[in-house]
């Protein structure tokens, strides 16, 4: 596939300084925001993005022009927040945008608001993010200084106010309803779902929750129009997508590129190729949520059906990339600590789960593992799955199931070494 | 809405939209496991012990229809493909749910084994164990064996205190959030949080002090582990080595059902007992951890008489003797001579033999139920005409219904219906509430009016001015009378004079108008500051009711927020004065003038705070006879010729009616420490050895013959036939009314721990007057009453109740620092303008005295209000009436 000629999101790349609001503005920056509010009408604006394809890069690849008509009829105030909560290991094209183009962020988060019909919205960022923070804070107080946001927008009746609000460092306050819980000043434990956001989300009103990505897409849409996003990408996930890649390939990194790329074009034409030039071993593909994938998955194409079809998702799109110098048991390990470390611990089977299977994988990986530990392992996460109260838990099986179902000579030969491995298991299973 | 249908575990079960699968399930007896779940609380999906297989109707992706199967019926498919959490999954039409498949089972095992390996199982030593939902549930659904390591258990420091009453064992914690929800959803007492996360997750008290609610106890029945546990139980008995005895609980109007669990003739523990119509499965607590006096080693165990000027034992015989002897003597100088003074929290029983004693054997009219210090209440004519109707139920209201709180501080004086008035407001009614100062149930309500000290009576009657002229246009009841009377004198008191001096907006005071009007059930509460004001406050509430017909039918009416626990009883039984007859402030008086020489006090302490009771007592003493029957020796029996031990109520049985009229009854729990009688035997033990022969009585044996009891309920079925009101009450009918609420099988799944089952009746509601279709109602116009402060004594004294009084049941309490000292609240403008800080010793004068004691101030309160907690060592005694105009200044 050829490389994209013009960045959607990563404008950065072909402008310079772009984070200026002067210079955002000699590139077409608040055109689309002030063509909104002068000239169109909100469902206008839900209709182009609904019509352009744009979904969700959060994770689930929602639409998110289906998502803002979801809100009730006639119930306000609404709110937006905009997702930037970041915390997904491997993922990091967010801080990017924030960093290097805020402007087109806030102009996303202003077209949305505006088309939902919200004065109020959030930026809910990722606490460790301070420097992004005030970032924002700035370039906001440059825009409202302009008039582009604040009081009557652009001399028009709308009223449009962000407000970021820096979260205290938890994985789990990216979940939307987590994040809803913390941004009211709980803590930051998932709701019960439904009612979902969009009917009853922060102080109970309806709420659109959009990552940063997708809402950065939305000023380039509306602007430039359905078929000119819609030349990018494919049918069912249209427009370029912001890849970060990291792990044992030569120029780590954030790609933009448009939907449907092979997973070998993005390791070997971007990223550089492998490191040592070394064989992939394992692919995580959309964060540390995601399955696994191996080399024989070289060829799949980055879009949400396609990877669905591999067994996988394109998640959070922070792609970790392995050679063969590592070890699954290690990796499954240091993953699941990762989520046990982030488990909220409002359901039993995360909270505890979590617990085991890191504890029976630190068995595995430091010599201590028992006979009958590959079998606790395939109960623990048996245990989890489908049970756990949010996605948080549900993704901590993975890791594990996937290193089990791929590598399980790995678990065999590290109970083979294992010094304990003679010991009497405590009690057999049920 | 018609039922939904639908297929639990092969049964087909019918219940409303709405209804969640766990209690879908326990109409048909599956008992499907739960942690987080509880009957009375917001279900939150949580612990995932309930994950049920649910199928529902297959719809095709493309087409949005429901696919058919070969045999006409929609095929079923697993919903998202996973397990569900039936607490939080609502029925819907042609659900098929199964609890016990294996795929079912193996998500219970596993929930339950990662709870267990991060538990301490220190059952043997844990007071739960045994009514332990953790221990119940692991022996029906968990695995046989663990498989995990025990370095693997979650370790704390063990119990720390979350309060001086209530311990947490995080160790022991499941996470539940039990607690939490109890307290913010139901006690409205938002205390508690959670703290960390994952494993390291804890519960922790947000207050200061610590768990600061007058319902923490609730949470330790509740927490389905032995997390959370009170400092009045712990480590005190295995629950099953209990006997539970049923009982009622005597410290407020509520009535609370309550079991006394004994072992070996000794109280270890109080716990609730459901009764929906009264306490649910609740308890406040100082109706838990206020019936360890009953224990004290302080308890009067025999007869005292005074020989040489001093209280000497004596035996039964020769005290009940010496009382009969004397008080008929003096009886038969004529009426009054003999008065009688007994405690309105007494039983139905005790309070109608006593009547019987003053006025039948001794021939006076003399006797009441308060202490007799110038601050007690009115007797309250209005609530025997238009209390609550009977069926009523708090628990029923919701939508569509509005209460009117007036001049009542819910919390501190029936602690109960801050949860029940608050139930309803949760059910989506509205709660409004109006007062001199600032209450915990205001903070929760749907309004809190603020009226200025004093304009009690002035709101009332505006009021009532607006909902006469709303009812104008749809009609009086027709039962009322002497409306036009009413309506013509309140026509001459100007709506804007009455809203000036009460201090709030026509808007203010019609928001609640309009509440009350458009009600379908009404229901007025008023308490203290009410009923020491009396009819222009209670009589007024009561001519709104009657002129609307929201009286007489359930639901219905008001509620007198009495001072005692069986005010109604003591009111309804006689024991107030009667023709020609002293109440009990006017005795002190009369004793100086000689018309009052005998006096016998039966559980109540009239001396306490009181110089003018002391020397009245004292001049009776001295030229006549004064008995008194009491649990502890206090200033009265200090004073007496003779002092009987009494009874608590875990050593004894009888009735009780509460702040609703509901009768109940409770028994005998436990041994007195010592030989000793319920007072309605001693009454009739003393109208035994009693001799009068007055103008009115020549024959004294015809009185004697009248004595024939042998048990309690003998006195039970003479209340009933000689008391219109307390028609057909008898222990048998008491106890008929067997569990109208209706826990199912299995149901210790759900509460095991944390109530007792209703076994014994939910008691009777006794008629009001309106409740009889024929009766007139007579609406009787009462001016409001001025408290305007005035020269040297410029502020505006109230004497509130304090449910921390300090009283006889906090002898012994684990709640004793909480117990509330006396002092005088005073707002920050005085406090300034008279240069006092807090902690300051400030002199308090009244027209009838003065006494010095340590301010608080309160920024909430107006300038010119003070306040003066009814606490035990508080100079009550200044006061005269709801209001007092009082001086205050710095002592020297
Ligand atoms: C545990 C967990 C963490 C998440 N973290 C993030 C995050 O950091 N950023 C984000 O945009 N979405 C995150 N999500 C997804 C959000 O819940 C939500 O779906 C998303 O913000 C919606 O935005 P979109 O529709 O624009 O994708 C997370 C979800 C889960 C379950
Ligand atoms: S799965 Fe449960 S414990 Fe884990 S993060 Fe979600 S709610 Fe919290
Ligand atoms: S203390 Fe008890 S009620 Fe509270 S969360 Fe823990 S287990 Fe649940
Ligand atoms: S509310 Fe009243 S009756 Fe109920 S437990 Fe408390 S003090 Fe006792
Ligand atoms: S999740 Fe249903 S009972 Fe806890």
């Amino acid at each position: 596939m050829p490389p994209i000629t013009e960045h959607v999101v990563l404008r950065d790349l072909d402008v310079p300084n772009i984070a200026d609001l002067d210079v955002y503005i000699q590139h077409e920056g608040y055109e689309a925001l002030r063509n909104a509010v002068k000239e169109k009408s909100p469902q206008d604006i839900i209709n182009v993005v609904k019509d352009a394809g744009l979904r969700g890069r959060g994770g689930a690849g929602f639409p998110a022009g289906v998502k803002w008509g979801f809100l009730p009829k006639d119930v306000y105030p609404r709110y937006l927040c905009c997702n930037a909560d970041e915390s997904e290991p491997g993922t990091f094209n967010n801080h990017q945008i924030i960093d290097r183009n805020p402007h087109q962020l806030i102009e996303g988060v202003a077209l949305a608001a505006y088309a939902i019909e919200c004065q109020k919205a959030f930026i809910y960022i990722r606490g460790e993010f301070a420097a992004g923070a005030l970032r924002l804070e700035k370039a906001i107080a440059d825009a409202t200084a302009r008039g582009f946001l604040g009081k009557n927008v652009f001399g028009t009746n709308t009223s449009i106010e962000i407000i970021v609000h820096r979260g205290a460092g938890a994985y789990i306050c990216g979940e939307e309803t987590a994040l809803l819980e913390s941004l009211e000043g709980k803590v930051g434990h998932p709701r019960l779902k439904p009612p979902f956001p969009a009917v009853a989300g922060l102080y109970g009103k309806p709420t659109i929750v959009n990552n940063v990505e997708t809402l950065t897409n939305v000023p380039r849409i509306v602007l430039k129009g359905v078929e000119w996003y819609r030349k990018n990408g494919t049918e069912k996930s249209p427009g370029t997508k912001v890849f970060s890649l990291s792990g044992h390939v030569n120029k780590p990194g954030n790609y933009e590129v448009p939907f449907g790329v092979t997973m070998r074009e993005l390791i070997y034409d971007y990223a550089g190729g492998m490191r040592d030039d070394k064989k992939v071993k394992i692919i995580v593909p959309g964060g540390a949520s995601s399955a696994w994938l191996t080399e024989a998955n070289l060829d799949v194409a980055m879009d949400y059906e396609s990877l669905a079809a591999a067994g996988t998702m394109l998640g959070s799109g922070g792609i970790i990339i392995l050679d063969e110098t590592v070890s699954a048991v290690e990796l499954a390990y240091k993953m699941d600590e990762f989520f046990k470390h982030e488990s909220c611990g409002k359901c039993t089977p995360c909270r505890e789960g979590t617990h085991y299977l890191v504890k029976t994988l630190h068995k595995f990986t430091h010599g201590g593992a028992v006979k009958n530990d590959i079998n606790k392992l395939h109960d623990v996460y048996n245990q989890m799955a489908g049970n756990c109260f949010c996605l948080l838990g549900e993704s901590a099986v993975v890791p594990i199931r996937t290193a089990l179902r791929l590598f399980p000579e790995e678990f065999e030969a590290a109970l083979a070494k294992s010094p304990a491995r003679h010991a009497i298991p405590l009690t057999l299973a049920h | 809405m018609p039922d939904v249908n639908l297929i639990i575990d092969g049964q087909a079960v019918s219940v409303p939209a709405g209804t969640n699968l766990v209690d879908a399930a326990r109409t048909v007896e599956v008992a499907i496991p739960v942690f987080c779940y509880h009957p009375k609380l917001k279900p939150v999906g949580m612990c995932r012990m309930c994950l049920v297989e649910v199928y529902t109707a297959r719809i095709d992706p493309a087409t949005r229809q429901v696919v058919m199967g070969p045999d006409g019926l929609p095929q079923l498919a697993l919903m998202m493909n996973k397990l569900q959490p039936a607490c939080v999954t609502p029925v819907s039409e042609g659900m098929v749910v199964k609890t016990t498949t294996e795929k079912v089972k193996f998500a219970q095992r596993g929930v339950l084994e990662f709870l267990l390996t991060s538990h301490p199982l220190d059952c043997p030593v844990c007071d739960k164990g045994g009514e332990c939902p953790l221990q119940n549930l692991t022996m029906q659904w968990g695995p046989e064996v663990s498989r995990f390591d025990y370095s693997d258990k979650v370790h704390f420091e063990k119990p720390i205190k979350l309060s001086d009453v209530i311990y947490l064992d995080r160790e022991r914690c499941i996470l539940c959030s039990r607690c939490v929800r109890f307290q913010d959803d139901i006690a409205g007492d938002e205390v508690l949080g959670f703290d960390n996360r994952g494993r390291s997750w804890e519960i922790i008290s947000k207050s200061e002090p610590g768990f600061d609610s007058k319902f923490s106890g609730n949470t330790t029945d509740i927490c389905p582990v032995g997390a959370l546990t009170n400092a009045d139980f712990r480590f005190r008995s295995r629950v099953w080595e209990v006997r539970s005895t049923p009982s009622i609980c005597t410290h407020c109007s509520v009535g609370c059902n309550l079991s006394l669990d004994a072992r070996h003739n000794s109280l270890m523990r109080v716990m609730p007992r459901e009764n929906d119509d009264v306490n649910e499965i609740w308890l406040c607590d100082k109706g838990r951890m206020g019936m360890r006096f009953v224990e004290s080693a302080t308890r009067v165990t025999t007869p005292l008489v005074r020989q040489h000027g001093k209280l000497v034992a004596a035996s039964w015989d020769e005290a009940l003797t010496r009382i009969a002897s004397n008080l008929s003597q003096i009886a038969a100088k004529g009426n009054g001579q003999v008065a009688g003074m007994m405690s309105d929290s007494a039983s139905n029983e005790d309070l109608y033999a006593f009547r019987k004693l003053i006025t039948d054997t001794f021939q006076s009219t003399s006797l009441d139920h308060r202490p007799g210090a110038v601050t007690d209440v009115a007797i309250d004519e209005a609530i025997i005409t238009a209390g609550v109707g009977m069926g009523t139920s708090l628990l029923s209201l919701g939508k569509g219904t509005a209460v009117v709180v007036l001049a009542a501080d819910v919390e501190e004086e029936a602690p109960l219906y801050v949860l029940r008035l608050r139930g309803i407001k949760n059910r989506g009614g509205v709660v409004h509430v109006v007062n001199s100062f600032a209450t915990k149930l205001g903070t929760s309500a749907s309004s809190d009016t603020r009226i200025k000290a004093g304009s009690e009576a002035a709101y009332a009657n505006a009021f009532l001015k607006l909902v006469l002229e709303a009812q104008v246009a749809s009609g009086f009841d027709r039962r009322v009378r002497n409306l036009d009377d009413v309506r013509n004198q309140l026509s001459k008191l100007l709506l804007d004079t009455l809203l000036e001096h009460a201090g709030v907006s026509r808007a203010q005071l019609q928001k609640v108008v309009d509440a009350y009007m458009a009600a379908s059930n009404a229901i007025i509460v008023y308490g203290r500051t009410a009923l020491q004001i009396g009819a222009s406050v209670t009589q007024t509430m009561a001519n709104a009711a009657m002129a609307t017909g929201k009286c007489g039918k359930a639901n219905n009416g008001l509620i007198a927020l009495t001072t005692g626990a069986n005010t109604f009883g003591a009111v309804s039984l006689g024991v107030r004065p009667g023709k020609d007859g002293a109440a009990a402030n006017e005795f002190w008086a009369r004793a100086e003038a000689g018309t009052l020489r005998g006096l016998l006090v039966v559980g109540l302490n009239p001396a306490a705070n009181n110089p003018a009771a002391v020397e009245g007592l004292q001049t009776i003493a001295k030229h006549g006879f004064l008995a008194v029957q009491t649990m502890f020796m206090n200033e009265t029996a200090e004073l007496a010729d003779v002092v009987l031990p009494q009874m608590a109520i875990a050593e004894t049985d009888g009735t009780i009616t509460n702040a609703e009229r509901r009768v109940q009854r409770f028994r005998i729990a436990m041994a007195a420490p010592a030989a000793m009688h319920p007072t309605w035997q001693v009454c009739a033990q003393i109208a035994e050895r009693a001799t009068v022969a007055t103008p009115a009585s020549k024959n004294a044996t015809a009185v004697l013959s009248n004595w024939n009891y042998a048990v309690t309920s003998d006195v039970t079925d003479e209340v009933a036939q000689n008391n219109p009101r307390y028609a057909g009450v008898t222990y048998t009918s008491l106890d008929l009314s067997i569990n109208s609420w209706g826990r199912q099988a299995n149901e210790s799944v759900y509460y095991d721990g944390t109530s007792y089952t209703n076994t014994e009746g939910n008691g009777v509601q006794l008629k009001t007057v309106a409740d009889d279709a024929g009766a007139a109602l007579t609406v009787v116009y009462s001016p409001p009453v001025e408290f305007e402060p005035k020269g040297e004594f410029g502020l505006l004294m109230q004497t509130p109740v304090r449910a921390y009084n300090g009283g006889t049941w906090s002898i012994d309490s684990k709640l004793g620092s909480r117990q509330v000292a006396a002092h005088v609240l005073i707002s920050s403008a005085d406090a300034s303008r008279w240069n006092i800080s807090a902690g300051d010793a400030i002199t308090v004068a009244s027209p009838i005295g003065s006494s010095t004691l340590p301010a608080q101030i309160d920024k909430n309160i107006a300038a010119g209000h003070v306040l003066m907690p009814d606490v035990a060592g508080a100079p009550v005694h200044l006061a005269l009436g709801a209001y007092t105009r009082v001086a205050i200044r710095r002592a020297e």
